[in-house]
């Protein structure tokens, strides 16, 4: 693996030395259409500090905006009969422009694409469109229609604070407040040049079209940017906790994690990743975390584990490409549970609840995960789960673009093919790895713990959080009179497992992502 | 503001319509969409097993379409059952407990879940081709051998609590509620499928009428299996026959009470302080049909007034920027539905004015005839967009099975699509004056008003 990382590492000099953009070719003659996907080594990492949000805004006013010869409004009178569709996505290091079209459209869609990359107009009106519905997100959106992507966001922001991974992708109330239009010209000519560009192009195109388009994005702007400072995560001291306090919430979203010093980059992922899927799978019945809290115990609707970003877990059931990172960490989701209050509406026999179930099921995962790091896989466990893996992840790259995003993404990594890379390192792993890696970077007891919550749990959760109190799970008598003696009498053991928490903050709803650095 | 030439707009747009022209001639009109031939075979016991060979190597995606969901919930204090048993599928059986289930399908390396609509339950999962005879032995068996204890059954019933509260902290899923119940006063469309808060509660005393549940709709009769990937047809057929060939017939057939035709306006409102307000005018509209031209035409009328290329898009979106987000269309529905068009707004003054923009631009709908230019650009999108969507063995499933669910046969695909390039530009202003009338119409609003505030 070094040999090959240190080979790649001299290509990409050679790359840059002559100002040749990187190209990745996935080439499929029989489909009917053409993906273009341009990544740009950026990201959210790159915002100037007090403009947070900028990398996202300049991106998506490429897609949204017009160019030298055509309005926003021109483009897609353009691109409607021919049914191409355009989006960009940003990430915390790079910014993806993606384009499909059917192939036989690729001429007349193709100087659209040219000139959004080469010309882009930049206008005021867009400016204040994209604007808006980007600072929109951060103000309301995001703590209002979703408290699991909040939490998880949030979460970002305790384990990077003071870094520029801190912010998340789409910025601060405030960041956004302060970016011109000016702002957007001048990271679009510093960020966006043929200096940080890997071209991706996937499906039905010839080898002229290839040159063509190599050729004109060369002459993207000549820049080349600096790269940006890699800060990993601070390794929490002890289990801090914030709490985000909100009004009508009728459940505790939770996340928890520490950082991961490993990536994709290295050998020991696949071993992680096989310990990681026996844990919390993504939305896998099949995994320890929902077998727990979920299926046995009906405390919400899944619980899941990742050793790496998963972006809109929500609403993904695999995996998206766009997203390399460098600054890695291990987290716990916990969907909401209930709140006292919820649970004292519900039922009159727990009218005296002074809780709801948020306390007893961060216990309960964080028991499991110690669990599995003192008695490890069983040889059984590890068979199953590394054979599902070895099919899975083949399930990752089913389209032409997504096979194109993870090849991309992949280089960011030092790698060719990390589906492939990944699948080898599978085949050749054995349960003494998986364990081992295990024991090497996971523990319990140094943890970033976020817990969106309504007003009325906020201060009794941070009190039983603090205190250490027992926190006994809290059944309905009707569920109780069903469960079996197995699980009550694991209850017991969950509700005083031992989890000190150093520190406990709440924090208002409305006081979150308004600046950096906080 | 000032944008330059638009010589190479035009000839860019020239270039593409002489394309579009070449390829439309190729096409025809009567020319099937789908570049894949649908097999189909009827079993004895009514179960109809679909397979569309697809080269993706290794790959095949595994569909059970069940043709029951919160449409079939007309009994009180039923509401999201259909939701709930398709949790309860997951159970297990006798020969295959919840653990084993797990382990099978973990060994398949599927990805595999289930969800519920209102007129449907699917259940699917795309993985190794090579595995399809476990796919087929393990779904076999838990549709006719269901089995589970009442601890699951309750236990069950929690997860799909926690489900309705993690969905309720959006204010979208709120409104849906209220809009549901404020259009629909008989019909069961009424309810959402995830159901009433107090209904799901009240499910882990409801054991018994889950086996009714199973009893009456998971039958071969109200069932299609779908199979798309590196199959063969004889193989998906003769793993269906040996499988699911005993599975024997029901007779239960639900009575949806009938929807009275509305007579006036209807309001609904949810006051929500801290969220961009929007606005969601909803007509009744047609059952989803792939015969007639309400539905195919009702579909292009909406993409002409409501795409990003609309003219409105353009006002509102765009130049005026009163609006963050606009979208129109008519909702598939095995019964009369609803056409729904949406609006999200930056202020809550515009309330008012984005509604009676709305309004406006269907009213010319009713009286101007769409130009011939937009009408065969707005086809070519709808046609060239889907074909892109077929890339992948399972975006092929997910597609055949909406067409299922709604008539049961996925033949109706090809069918709507022909009926696309049919339309008229006299069918769009028939269908137009047809539904866009006050009398059928449900105004849905969320501000952070007290009330609706809109007339």
């Amino acid at each position: 693996m070094k040999r090959t990382l240190i080979l790649l590492a001299i290509f990409s000099l050679l790359l840059a030395a002559a100002g040749a953009q990187e190209v990745v070719e996935l080439k499929l003659p029989r489909s009917n259409k053409v993906v273009i996907k341009l990544m740009f080594r950026n990201g959210s990492q790159c915002d100037p500090r007090g403009k947070e949000g900028l990398t996202q805004l300049t991106t998506a006013l490429i897609t949204e905006g017009g160019t030298s010869n055509l309005t926003h409004a021109q483009i897609v009178d353009l691109m409607y009969p021919l049914a191409a569709a355009c989006a960009s996505s940003a990430d915390k290091e790079v910014a993806v422009l993606t384009f499909e079209v059917p192939a036989v459209f690729l001429d007349a869609f193709y100087p659209v694409i040219k000139g959004l990359l080469l010309t882009p107009s930049f206008t005021q009106e867009d400016f204040n469109r994209v604007l808006s519905n980007q600072r929109n997100y951060i103000d309301e959106v995001l703590r209002a229609s979703s408290d699991e992507e909040y939490s998880k966001l949030a979460l970002e922001d305790v384990l990077f604070r003071g870094t520029p991974y801190q912010h998340p992708v789409a910025g601060t109330s405030q960041g956004l407040r302060a970016i011109s239009l000016a702002d957007v010209q001048a990271h679009y000519t510093h960020c966006f040049t043929r200096h940080n560009l890997t071209i991706g192009l996937a499906g039905n195109y010839s080898r002229k079209f290839l040159a063509t388009l190599t050729a004109d994005l060369a002459r993207l702007p000549p820049a080349r940017p600096p790269r940006p400072r890699l800060d990993p995560a601070v390794m929490p001291d002890g289990l801090q906790v914030e709490i985000i306090a909100k009004e009508h919430a009728l459940g505790s979203a939770i996340c928890a994690g520490f950082p991961l010093s490993l990536t994709r980059a290295d050998d020991d992922f696949a071993a992680l990743m096989v310990a990681n899927s026996w844990l919390g799978e993504h939305r896998k019945s099949y995994a320890r975390l929902y077998q727990k809290l979920r299926e046995a115990r009906s405390m919400n609707y899944g619980d899941y584990s990742y050793i790496e970003w998963y972006r809109n877990g929500s609403g993904n059931m695999l995996p998206e490409p766009g997203v390399p990172r460098h600054a890695n960490y291990f987290s716990i989701w916990i969907r909401p549970v209930q709140t006292a209050q919820g649970l004292q509406a519900q039922y009159p026999e727990l009218r005296d609840l002074r809780i709801g179930h948020a306390h007893f099921a961060l216990r309960l995962a964080l028991r499991e995960l110690d669990g599995l790091i003192q008695q490890g896989l069983s040889e059984e466990d590890f068979q199953l789960t590394r054979e599902f893996l070895r099919s899975y992840m083949k399930l990752y790259i089913q389209t032409p673009e997504r096979q194109l995003g993870f090849l991309m993404d992949a280089r960011c990594y030092g790698r060719k093919d990390y589906i492939a890379a990944m699948d080898c390192l599978l085949g050749k792993l054995t349960r003494v790895d998986v364990n081992r890696a295990v024991k090497k970077y996971w523990q319990t007891r140094n943890m970033a713990i976020v817990i969106v919550t309504d007003k009325a749990e906020a201060e009794g959760l941070a009190q039983s959080l603090k205190t250490a109190a027992p926190s006994p799970m809290s059944y309905s008598d009707n569920l109780k009179s069903a469960l079996s003696s197995d699980i009550l009498e694991e209850d017991q053991a969950v509700a005083t497992y031992s989890m000190p928490v150093r520190a406990v903050t709440i924090v208002n709803s409305a006081d979150t992502f308004r600046q950096t650095g906080r | 503001m000032k944008y330059p030439s638009r010589n190479i707009s035009l000839r860019v747009m020239a270039a593409a319509l002489l394309l579009l022209g070449s390829r439309g001639a190729a096409c025809g009109a009567e020319a099937r969409i789908l570049p894949y031939p649908i097999h189909q075979k009827q079993l004895a016991n009514g179960l109809n097993v679909v397979t569309v060979p697809y080269p993706s190597p290794g790959l095949a995606a595994f569909y059970i379409v069940v043709r029951a969901g919160s449409r079939d919930e007309i009994e009180p204090g039923k509401t999201g059952f259909a939701h709930f048993f398709e949790h309860m599928m997951f159970r297990g059986t006798d020969k295959y407990p919840k653990e084993k289930y797990s382990d099978v399908l973990k060994g398949t390396g599927a990805s595999a879940n289930a969800n519920t609509s209102e007129d449907r339950t699917v259940y699917h999962m795309t993985g190794n081709a090579a595995k399809l005879e476990t796919m087929f032995e393990v779904e076999a068996d838990r549709f006719q051998n269901l089995k589970y204890s009442v601890q699951d059954f309750k236990t069950e019933a929690g997860a799909v609590k926690g489900e309705y509260i993690k969905n309720s902290a959006s204010p979208y899923v709120q409104l849906e509620e209220k809009i549901a119940e404020t259009a629909f006063q008989a019909h069961t469309y009424g309810h959402t499928t995830m159901g009433y808060f107090k209904d799901i509660v009240a499910m882990p005393d409801q054991y018994d009428y889950s086996r009714e549940f199973f009893r009456r709709f998971y039958r071969p009769e109200h069932t299609t299996i779908l199979v798309v990937g590196s199959v063969t047809p004889k193989a998906v057929e003769a793993l269906a026959d040996r499988y699911f060939g005993r599975w024997p017939r029901g007779a239960y057939v639900s009575i949806i009470p009938q929807e009275p035709v509305q007579s006036a306006t209807r309001y609904t409102h949810l006051q929500q302080a801290g969220f961009p307000p929007f606005l969601s005018l909803n007509y009744k509209g047609p059952a989803f049909s792939d015969t007639g031209m309400d539905v195919p035409a009702l579909d292009v009328l909406s993409a002409i007034l409501f795409s990003e290329k609309s003219d409105l898009y353009k006002k509102l979106v765009l130049h005026e920027q009163k609006v963050r987000s606009l979208g129109g269309g008519c909702s598939d529905a095995r019964d009369p539905g609803l056409i729904s068009i949406s609006a999200s707004l930056v202020q809550a003054d515009d309330l008012q004015g984005v509604k009676d923009e709305i309004v406006r631009a269907l009213e010319v709908a009713k009286t101007k005839p769409v130009d011939a230019r937009v009408l065969a650009e707005t086809k070519s999108h709808l046609r060239y967009s889907f074909l892109m969507g077929l890339d992948n063995p399972t975006d092929i499933a997910e597609s055949l099975s909406h067409y299922t669910w709604l008539t049961g046969d996925p033949e109706a695909l090809n069918r709507l699509y022909a009926l696309y390039e049919k339309v008229t530009a006299g069918d769009l202003l028939r269908v137009a004056n047809k539904y866009f009338v006050n009398t059928a119409l449900t105004v849905a609003t969320l501000s952070p008003a007290a009330d609706v505030g809109v007339q």
